[in-house]
């Protein structure tokens, strides 16, 4: 039974989200404090952008350095939306996740025939613009004061911090689950061998072009989807939250758990959202020191990229090698034992 | 027979050089043709004028397929392949992070009919096209002889290994001709001589022409149905190869240096 699990991906996501999910009941047993929920809940949204900004980064070998633009307007938007009407979740939600896809695609082509630093430079333009308008369109973003509305309906529902957490992780898993079919089919070979070999990829029918509007266009899809989560979930939204910082940490968390690795991204991102929050202010002493969780992601960043370059997923095939052979010097002579492992 | 390749007074150049100059010659459906030349003869850059990753200067290259003849020159890089023009890459073009299966598949991809949404939430159209192409895939690293291998990524596979995959890669889409560029370069005497077969074997049971452009002799002389000879961009002779061999103007051009 377990086994059919861990071979299926399919079986395996819902065995993922089916664990994530189980978080809300240690809170409420009053194991883990509440705060680690909203942590843990941000991350998840987070690595929605990622995955989008991973077909983008590790798949198409796209640098976009706009994400964070994309992520505010989603969110800008779906809250303008829901602000007097809490039950138009899943208008706001639509409508934000349009509107930027429209604009993505739209800076997509503008930017067509410019690729890799070119790129990542045109779209920090289109993400600066961004930021800009949310602070100066007042009246629909609240500007430097900030945008407040209340937890959404949804089906009639009123949620609250526990249902959303739950949402969330459904969120994640779909969009893991969505990523996972689409690069292993067609799209995702196409994806590669335009990263892989230009030349190739043209001689075999993929028009460049197209495909480079079209994983750009998801890139932004997926990063509106996760501002409008972002803006249901935390009820509020301020512009420095969509800054270049958070472009550039969405790309760190890619890199830290491993290009073109679904898990991967997710992983990146809890160590990038989480790692401070969730393990270095839990220590005492190290916690009432300022700053030092910054440091130690930023250290850790670096010694993975030096030390580690394939990122945290590799782990999984690592630790399993290392102890087999770990095994092996240490009892050399049941050679038995290796037919066993 | 007809001609399912035609060009005519193929001109381009590169700066004040003329890398090929007034070219003209034919390639008959279901022969294997040769194109060879000495070092820096313009044999590369004719290829990537009749596959479009250049446009040249001037002439045409007429190529007959399902729906009539038509002229390559302008067409889009990537719309060469529909026609059922395919070709191959003197340094191995495979994307290394992906299995060998998964590179073959590329081949594939102007088959697919499924939208992207299709392919996101796995429809049925979606997944029976992945099978059935899937299926074929195996089927031509079968017929390449390492169906074994499918499924370990390109990265670390011996060169051997890659050109076939890559050969595989171009019998996906069911190609009328097939432009294989060097395929002798890094082979050694055996393989050579095994690649001969091989080509051999898929103008046979694949059922398409091949135009070689080449440069190691062994080869073109062993396989190919007819040959055509240029030199510093201009076109020197054509014929079987026992003509080449007798040929005065290529020996003084190629082969003289060569013994």
């Amino acid at each position: 039974m377990l086994k059919r699990i861990y071979k299926n991906p399919y079986a395996r996501f819902a065995f993922f989200g089916a664990l994530l999910a189980l978080l809300p009941l240690f809170t409420s047993a009053g194991l883990i404090k509440v705060s680690v929920l909203t942590t843990v809940a941000s991350i998840f949204i987070y690595s929605i952008a990622a995955l989008g900004l991973n077909l983008l980064l590790g798949y198409a070998g796209q640098i976009s350095l706009g994400t964070a633009g994309f992520m505010g307007l989603g969110a800008y938007l779906a809250g303008y939306l829901a602000k007097d009407m809490p039950a138009a979740f899943w208008i706001g939600l639509l409508a934000a996740i349009i509107v930027p896809t429209l604009i993505g695609i739209l800076v997509g082509f503008i930017s067509l025939r410019i690729a890799g630093i070119y790129l990542a430079i045109a779209t920090l333009c289109v993400s600066e613009i961004l930021l800009k308008t949310f602070e100066e369109v007042e009246p629909f973003t609240g500007g430097m004061r900030g945008m407040n509305i209340k937890y959404p309906q949804i089906f009639g529902i009123q949620m609250d911090r526990t249902t959303m957490y739950w949402l969330l992780v459904g969120f994640l898993v779909l969009m893991m689950i969505l990523t996972y079919n689409l690069v292993n089919g067609q799209f995702g070979r196409a994806l590669h061998a335009m990263r892989g070999s230009e030349s190739a990829a043209q001689a075999m029918g993929v028009n460049l072009l197209k495909y480079r509007l079209i994983v750009f266009a998801l890139a932004t899809a997926y990063a509106a989807l996760a501002g409008a989560l972002y803006v249901f979930f935390i009820r509020s939204s301020y512009p420095t939250t969509w800054s270049l910082m958070l472009s550039l940490n969405l790309v760190a968390a890619i890199v830290i758990g491993g290009m073109r690795s679904i898990y991967g991204t997710v992983v990146g991102a809890f160590v990038v959202w989480g790692l401070s929050d969730l393990v270095i202010k839990q220590l005492p002493v190290i916690r009432d020191l300022n700053g030092v969780a910054f440091i130690a992601t930023g250290i850790l960043i670096v010694v993975i990229i030096m030390f580690y370059p394939g990122g945290l997923r590799n782990i999984w095939y690592d630790v399993p090698r290392a102890l087999r052979k770990l095994r092996a010097k240490v009892r050399p002579k049941t050679p038995q034992l290796e037919d066993e492992l | 027979m007809s001609d399912i390749l035609r060009i005519e007074g193929l001109s381009i150049s590169f700066g004040g050089l003329k890398a090929v100059d007034d070219l003209s010659f034919s390639v008959r459906e279901g022969e294997i043709f040769g194109l060879i030349g000495p070092n820096g003869a313009g044999k590369t850059t004719v290829f990537n004028c009749i596959t479009q990753f250049y446009k040249p200067d001037a002439g045409k290259v007429f190529f007959r397929h399902k729906d009539g003849e038509i002229n390559l020159v302008g067409r889009k890089v990537h719309q060469i392949i529909s026609y059922g023009l395919v070709r191959t890459f003197q340094n191995v073009e495979v994307i290394r992070e992906l299995s060998l299966l998964d590179n073959v598949l590329i081949g594939a991809h102007g088959a697919f009919r499924a939208t992207i949404f299709e392919q996101a939430l796995k429809l049925p159209r979606a997944r029976r096209e992945e099978r059935e192409w899937r299926a074929k895939a195996e089927h031509a690293l079968e017929f390449m002889g390492i169906a074994d291998r499918k499924d370990l990524p390109a990265g670390g596979q011996p060169y051997g290994v890659l050109k076939k995959t890559e050969l595989a890669r171009a019998l996906m889409c069911a190609p009328n001709l097939i432009i294989l560029d060097e395929p002798a370069a890094g082979l050694n005497d055996n393989e050579t001589d095994a690649l001969a077969a091989l080509i051999r074997q898929i103008r046979d049971e694949y059922n398409c022409t091949i135009l070689l452009v080449e440069h190691d002799m062994r080869l073109v002389m062993g396989v190919c149905d007819r040959i055509c000879v240029i030199s510093f961009g201009k076109f020197l002779a054509c014929g079987t190869a026992a003509e080449i061999r007798d040929d005065k103007t290529v020996q003084e051009a190629y082969l003289g240096e060569e013994e």
